[in-house]
């Protein structure tokens, strides 16, 4: 092989591997789950564990909010899919969820997922298709949580405690 | 008229070639992910850009090669060599200002009063270097006891003075550390992973740093890649 051509060669390798730096620096990956997730996603390959996904749909059902989130990280543990984050989220919320008061550190993580799934689904939006969801979609799931950590003279009113969770 | 070259020296020019485009880039690239890596006791992973301060320490140290001749920048980069020799050159350059900023964001605390102290440290020890221009031997056995004592100071002592499960005369000397210093000596120890990655990304810089091409390398990097090339 010629200089130049190793030159050029090596010129576009550490270009490539220049922007994968650069890309893990942005993107903070903080397991090596979603490093190897986040480049298969780049090249369209990443796939959730459909097993894993619905043994935390059950356990979600069935109100078993831990348990179903450990299912729902083992499904996407590059956290690359905006379904999957939906139902973290959601998790966080209905667990966080109180007749008298909300568990605000709960609500918190909920709305950093949220927001996560926002950032994954295309154009921030998402529909989901399940009866047994209150809130079908990243906008009002972000707009109860946000309403439930925020304070203010409404908290007072005796009736919330009639209001139903979604 | 241009003499034909002997397969020695084509093997030679090949060389230099693959160092300048792929051995160097490649490796001052991994020294920069791997001196932004921090892993917590959990297993969590960060990965910390370099401060400002560490580009600065940078170009102090770049500055004191380019005195000692270590790095000889005529070689990589200059009117004789052609565009993707000189593309080569700008990248060598470029990924070893960025390992070198990234070498010291490694071996610095990374918040509080050690941070201040292991800056002025450096500062002063790079500072002293370049005032007293050694050569290219000196500076690197200089540069590895600098790097090395960093190291040893922070993921062994410091690590080991700060570690979760302390004994009783650990516990009493940062007591005594820290009052002393009106609580502003504080250190959050890294896992031990973390001390490994930064051995290893100091070990390949200085392996890079060795492998520049300085000064005393013989013509063939710009007589006989031209005559090839011509």
């Amino acid at each position: 092989m010629s200089p130049r051509v190793t030159r050029v060669a090596g010129l576009v390798t550490s270009v490539v591997y220049a922007v994968f730096i650069v890309w893990l620096y942005v993107r903070q990956p903080q397991t090596i789950g979603q490093v190897t997730g986040g480049v298969a996603s780049g090249f369209g390959a990443y796939a959730i564990d459909r097993a894993s996904f619905d043994d935390g749909l059950r356990f979600f059902r069935n109100d078993q909010f831990v348990e179903a989130r450990a299912a729902f990280q083992r499904a996407d543990p590059a956290e690359r899919d905006a379904r999957t984050q939906f139902y973290i989220a959601y998790s966080y919320y209905r667990q966080g969820w109180g007749r008298v008061y909300v568990d605000r550190r709960l609500f918190q993580s909920g709305l950093d997922v949220v927001n996560r799934a926002a950032a994954l689904a295309a154009g921030g939006r998402l529909a989901i298709d399940d009866p047994n969801l209150g809130m079908k979609s990243i906008d009002e799931l972000k707009a109860e949580l946000e309403r439930g950590l925020t304070r203010d003279l409404s908290d007072l009113n005796p009736l919330k405690v009639f209001r139903p969770r979604k | 008229m241009r003499r034909q070259l002997g397969t020695g020296e084509h093997d030679e020019v090949d060389r230099l070639a693959a160092r300048e485009a792929f051995v160097l880039p490649l490796m001052f690239l991994t020294v920069t992910l791997a001196g932004g890596f921090r892993a917590d006791a959990a297993g969590v992973i960060r990965l910390v850009p370099p401060p400002l301060v560490a580009l600065l320490l940078a170009m102090l140290l770049v500055g004191a090669l380019l005195r000692a001749r270590a790095l000889a920048p005529e070689r990589l980069m200059s009117g004789r060599r052609d565009g993707p020799g000189n593309l080569c050159g700008l990248i060598v350059l470029l990924t070893l200002f960025a390992a070198t900023a990234q070498i010291f964001n490694a071996l610095t605390p990374d918040a509080g009063l050690l941070h201040l102290i292991f800056t002025v440290f450096f500062i002063v020890l790079l500072w002293n270097t370049m005032v007293a221009q050694p050569d290219r031997p000196h500076l690197l056995r200089s540069l590895m006891v600098i790097l090395g004592s960093a190291l040893a100071i922070k993921y062994v002592m410091l690590a080991a003075l700060y570690a979760p499960e302390p004994t009783l005369a650990k516990r009493v000397l940062t007591v005594l550390l820290e009052g002393a210093t009106l609580g502003a000596l504080t250190y959050q120890p890294d896992a031990a992973v973390t001390g490994y990655v930064a051995f290893f990304a100091a070990a390949l810089y200085l392996v890079g740093v060795f492998l520049l091409p300085h000064a005393e390398i013989a013509e063939l990097q710009d007589g006989r890649i031209a005559e090839r090339e011509g």
